[in-house]
């Protein structure tokens, strides 16, 4: 009768894990409430001997009726029954339900909705542990619906669930399994079977409790492995440092390369609590540069991806200068600076360099290729981790006429295509806010001043999602989102104002700590670039920058709306823009200090030098926790050995104290005796087994006769043992014990180890608990066959029984 | 530390009881050597008012034994042989129709005496022994709906064979659960079987015993026993000794709570014996096998391995932890 209480529990501990995903606390007692009802449906089908397809069948009834009764009663009959129109308000309940998951991010808020969804799901889970665990008694399967409801929590949100959740899961899961393997083993009845065995019912069941020890002990093992493993070993993170990686089975010639969501995991980069440094480089002319490590040109409709990466052997960075940059004129004046990147060691499996845009020259070791397209060097057998590269870049600076006179041609289709079903209101937004642009460029500029000033747009990390509909939250409703958020939707807006457009995902410049820069996982970034022929791709920041943005995240001069003043020769073009071009420039232009700038500064110089700690020194810290940590009992042998000398003298009990310090020094020695052993013949077997010189042999006599009267007599002894008899016992007992035995009681003390065994164990009892759990009386183990007969008038009275010897010897069902 | 009158004359009484108990024991030693264990055992059981049972082989010497305790103490003694043929009322008395009165009157039994030795009282029919068995536990014998208080001290020595003999009828469980021990003599070390040809070889030394001890003497020695300190914890450690008795899978039958009444009564004997005024665990642990093994049943696995109760007994008592302080 207890395996569908810990199914029941096993689905509960499980359901906890969810606590991420919701604002409030309401939702787990909704659900708590329908495992409650699943496993109180599921325990009366067994107890009534119901066929095995009975409680899944009865169980969604049951669960209907209770999901009417907490959500729908005002309609429902009775306020339990279910009606059309009750049945009718759950369905909109889901529907609404559906739509507001589809709307927040977690933590949602727990609305009816939400609850209603939440609530029916959990209930499916716990009715299919159920089937799988009580019905079909196939115990390790019904992890599998819990694994799925555990991944849900860890599939929508990136941070990692709280270990406590995770281990109160585990030990559901191992409690189901303890449950299950203890009935299992119970049915099978006596391993042999003599003519007649003993005659006490409990003879009958198998004695399971070793098994279950061994069982739990492992369990527990894994458990504690499970959490302790990965929080030790900085390789084993949990969530490691870098998740970008490509994708294998690739030829060495090139193919397809694809990164597994690597949007994803830049949020999860920037919510990290670790800011870990990610490379560093200098630069020829100390300027910061936005380092580019994918560039992610197709968006279709739920996130932003990479086309086909085509790496030719010619392609090779080695072989000289990378392929010629899209779109860039040969007039066009460009900047050069060289930059020496060194990549940290802990970065995790990248193949792809971030170098700035447009790179001309990479001199990396390793087979390091360059895609035409976009420029992207990466390879599909050598890793960045710990690389050391220079690499040249050619900045374009284009005059603003350049700019204004750019066109699109039409061989940049594919920046352009975007999904089906785009919100229609985004393109009418994003002519709203270019209405008055007179070129691409003023288009672009207008879009990036939309997303930094006026669209008052907030800035927060833990936004999520740059699918469709998450767009179309993001610039409608909510304006809440970080830099995933903000290099999506510009380029999606560009896109449907015909600027070519793609997204970037790599590193801001990062900050200046001593003669380098240094690039952090926090600088992560995503930023959008769009295309202007004759110029080639541009780089625009619509995140907020500074304090309350992208903290390191710098806006590029070029992208600036200019004012007349600025730039005297960009004025031709006439009316409605240059009056626009004022506007603009009041309250934005260059002329006035730029808030942004100054925040920039502040954090170039603000952050202190933090040179990171050396391996050697981590090394030896790390050994020397451990060896601390290897020494703790000795230590706390010590502090215990004191305390007890301490009281002996000053305590009324310190007979006692000094009992127990003969007997830890007796374990640690290795010459403690049985649990039934007595004071006195404790003293008797150590006197004369170890030969103990009078001295000694009255100072054990006297701890030995004080510790018997103050258990045993009614009055203590007159004389209580003096620390110096423990003292003696102690020199005598270490002579006669060996070197390695001293020296274990010295730095590993059995008696310590003893103690932390049994508190061990004494965790184990939550088990014990989940495994006694009955709930109904007077079945002792519930295995007692229904052909004994309840006898009146004592147990070991049916001994003789012959219906008992029947059950005894005959197969157990 | 303060010492309270009442402590001094516990122990002076402590004092005098060894005194008294080492008299009889010698007493009985002269007669039965190299068995001081057996005949402490004997005290013992005397002293915590309890029925001793000797089962061994024929000529050891166990009605030797009883008959020297009965002889130490100065005290009427009375010796039933039983037979197949005895009656119960061989052994509680008979209302006999006195024609001078013209009353019945109660011929009392042997049973009316302080010490009561059954000689081979598996022989007997289970009818009779029950008869016996009954004053044992009650303390009086009722003859026609007459009740008679049977004296004070009361111990009833029985001895047996071992059941494999022939012509035994074997006692119940339920019965032999009434007697506080049961001890085997055991044959005498070669030592002191010479010693015995010695000294008993030409004359019958029971006849040379004098009483050593007065009845009242033993009453009073049983009143000092009864004051014997028995801790808690001691107290829980009887219990969970009998506790493991019913729970051990070796066992179809486990102690009774009788037994713990007994084993507890006669630590405490064993105690004021070994000259403490309180008990100690050893006390219960020297007494486990002979109080509570003859009243366990072992399993037929435990059987079929050959395993006697007094081995599974010495078995759970290493078993069952000391209790500590509270």
């Amino acid at each position: 009768m207890k395996l569908p209480v810990a199914a029941g529990l096993a689905t509960a501990a499980v359901t906890i894990t969810l606590y991420p995903l919701f604002e409030g606390g309401t939702w787990f007692w909704s659900c708590i409430g329908t495992i409650l009802v699943v496993t109180v449906t599921g325990t009366v089908a067994s107890r009534l001997g119901a066929r095995p397809w009975v409680a899944p069948a009865v169980t969604p009834v049951a669960v209907l009726i209770y999901l009417t009764l907490v959500f729908t009663p005002d309609e429902a009959w009775l306020r339990i029954i279910p009606t059309k129109d009750s049945i009718v308000r759950l369905a909109e309940l889901i529907g609404s339900g559906y739509d507001d998951i589809q709307r927040y991010a977690a933590p949602v808020p727990d609305n009816p909705g939400i609850m209603l969804l939440t609530t029916a799901g959990v209930a499916l889970i716990a009715l299919l542990v159920d089937v799988f665990a009580v019905r079909l008694r196939r115990a390790a399967l019904a992890g599998l619906p819990m694994l799925g409801l555990f991944t849900v929590p860890a599939a929508v949100i990136t941070d990692p669930i709280g270990w406590i959740a995770f281990v109160v899961a585990a030990f559901g899961y191992i409690g189901l399994l303890v449950a299950d393997g203890r009935e299992r083993l119970s049915r099978w009845g006596r391993a042999v079977v003599v003519r007649r065995s003993s005659g006490a019912s409990r003879g009958a069941a198998p004695d399971t409790e070793r098994l279950a020890l061994s069982g739990k002990r492992i369990g527990v093992t894994a458990i504690a492995l499970a959490v302790l493993v990965p929080a030790l070993l900085p390789v084993l993170s949990p969530d490691p440092l870098f998740g970008f990686g490509v994708g294998n089975g690739l030829g060495g010639g090139g193919g397809n390369i694809g990164i597994p969501d690597a949007i994803a995991k830049l949020g999860g980069q920037l919510r990290q609590q670790r800011n870990a440094t990610v490379l560093t480089y200098t630069s020829s002319d100390d300027v910061p540069r936005y380092l580019r490590i994918y560039s992610l040109d197709v968006f279709d409709g739920t996130k932003w991806t990479l086309a086909p990466l085509r790496g030719r052997p010619e392609d090779r960075v080695s072989e000289g200068p990378l392929p010629p940059v899209p779109g860039l004129r040969p007039g066009v004046a460009v900047k050069r600076a060289e930059m020496r990147v060194t990549m940290s060691e802990e970065i995790d499996r990248l193949h792809f360099l971030p170098l700035p845009y447009p790179a001309r020259q990479v001199e990396a070791d390793g087979d390091w290729r360059a895609d035409r397209a976009s420029l992207m060097v990466f390879s599909t057998e050598d890793e960045a981790a710990g690389l050391d590269y220079r690499v040249t870049t050619e900045e374009p600076e284009p005059t603003l006429t350049e700019l204004r006179t750019a066109v699109t041609l039409p061989d940049t289709d594919r920046y352009l295509q975007l999904p089906e079903g785009l919100d229609p209101r985004v393109a009418a937004l994003a002519h709203r806010v270019t209405a008055d642009a007179a070129s691409s460029y003023e288009a672009a500029v207008k879009l990036q001043e939309w997303f930094t000033r006026d669209g008052r747009f907030t800035y927060d990390v833990r936004a999520s999602g740059s699918g469709a509909q998450a767009l179309s939250r993001f610039l409608l409703r909510d304006r809440i989102g970080y830099c995933e958020q903000f290099a999506g939707a510009m380029a999606v807006m560009a896109r449907l104002l015909n600027i070519p457009a793609r997204v970037s995902i790599g590193y801001t410049g990062g900050t200046k700590i001593g003669n380098e820069w240094t690039v952090r996982t926090h600088d992560a970034h995503a930023w959008p670039e769009l295309f202007f022929d004759g110029i080639g791709w541009l780089r625009f920041e619509p995140t907020p920058t500074g304090a309350a943005g992208q903290g390191t995240a710098q806006v590029p001069l070029y992208s600036l709306p200019v004012t007349p003043t600025d730039d005297p020769t960009a004025n031709p073009s006439g009316g409605p823009s240059s009056s626009e071009d004022d506007d603009a420039g009041q309250s934005a232009g260059p002329a006035r200090p730029n808030p942004r700038q100054l925040d920039r500064d502040l954090d170039g110089t603000a952050i202190a030098a933090d040179p990171g700690t050396p391996l050697p020194v981590k090394i030896g810290i790390g050994a020397a926790a451990a060896l601390a940590l290897l020494l703790l009992p000795a230590a706390a042998r010590v502090v215990v050995r004191r305390r007890r000398l301490r009281r002996v003298t000053r305590t009324a009990a310190g007979g006692h104290a000094a009992w127990a310090e003969l007997r830890d020094m007796l374990t640690d020695l290795g010459m403690a005796g049985e649990p039934s052993e007595t004071p006195r013949a404790l003293g008797r077997r150590i006197g004369e087994r170890y030969a103990l010189g009078p001295q000694a042999a009255e100072a054990l006599t006297r701890v030995v006769t004080s510790e018997e009267r103050l258990r045993y007599a009614p009055t203590p002894s007159a004389s209580g043992p003096v620390p110096a008899d423990l003292h003696r016992i102690r020199r005598d007992l270490a002579s006669k014990a060996s070197r390695w035995r001293r020296l274990g009681a010295a730095l590993a003390p059995m008696s310590v180890l003893l103690r932390v065994r049994a508190a061990g164990e004494g965790a184990l009892d939550v088990f014990d608990r989940l495994e006694g759990l009955r709930l109904w009386r007077g079945r002792p183990g519930g295995t007692r066959a229904a052909t004994t007969p309840e006898r009146p008038g004592g147990t070991r009275a049916g001994a003789d029984d012959p219906a008992r010897e029947l059950t005894l010897t005959g197969a157990r069902r | 530390m303060a010492v309270t009158p009442d402590v001094t004359d516990a122990s002076a009484r402590l004092e005098d009881l060894i005194d008294t108990a080492h008299r009889i024991r010698a007493s009985i030693e002269s007669v039965i050597e190299g068995k001081s264990d057996v005949v402490r055992l004997t005290i013992t059981v005397l002293l915590a008012e309890g029925h001793l049972l000797i089962e061994d082989v024929p000529g050891v010497g166990k009605t030797m034994l009883a008959k020297a305790l009965a002889r130490s103490i100065d005290c009427p003694v009375k010796r039933v042989q039983f037979t197949p043929d005895l009656l119960p009322s061989d052994i509680t008395g008979v209302s006999a129709y006195n024609q001078q009165t013209r009353e019945f009157e109660f011929k009392p039994g042997p049973v009316f005496a302080n010490i009561v030795v059954g000689d081979e009282i598996n022989r007997a029919s289970p009818k009779t022994q029950s008869a016996l068995l009954e004053c044992m536990e009650e303390h009086q014998v009722t003859v026609d709906g007459v009740t008679y208080a049977l004296e004070a001290p009361f111990m009833v020595i029985a001895t047996q064979n071992p059941i494999e003999m022939e012509g035994t009828y074997p006692l119940p469980e339920a019965q032999r659960d009434r007697f506080t021990a049961k001890i085997a003599m055991g044959y005498p070390e070669p030592a002191a079987e010479l010693e015995m040809l010695d000294v008993h070889g030409a004359s019958q030394p029971l006849d040379k015993m004098e009483p050593v001890a007065t009845t009242a003497e033993v009453a009073a020695l049983i009143e000092a026993v009864r004051a014997v300190y028995v801790s808690q914890p001691v107290k829980r450690y009887a219990v969970d000794m009998v506790a493991a008795t019913r729970h051990s899978p070796d066992l179809r039958l486990g102690a009774s709570p009788r037994a713990t009444l007994h084993l507890v009564r006669s630590a405490r004997a064993h105690a004021a014996l070994s000259g403490r005024d309180y008990v100690i665990p050893d006390d219960l642990q020297e007494l486990a096998v002979p109080v509570l093994a003859h009243r366990l049943l072992p399993s037929l696995e435990a059987q079929g391995q050959r395993r006697r109760p007094e081995q599974l007994v010495g078995e759970l008592v290493r078993r069952v932890p000391v209790p500590d302080a509270k």
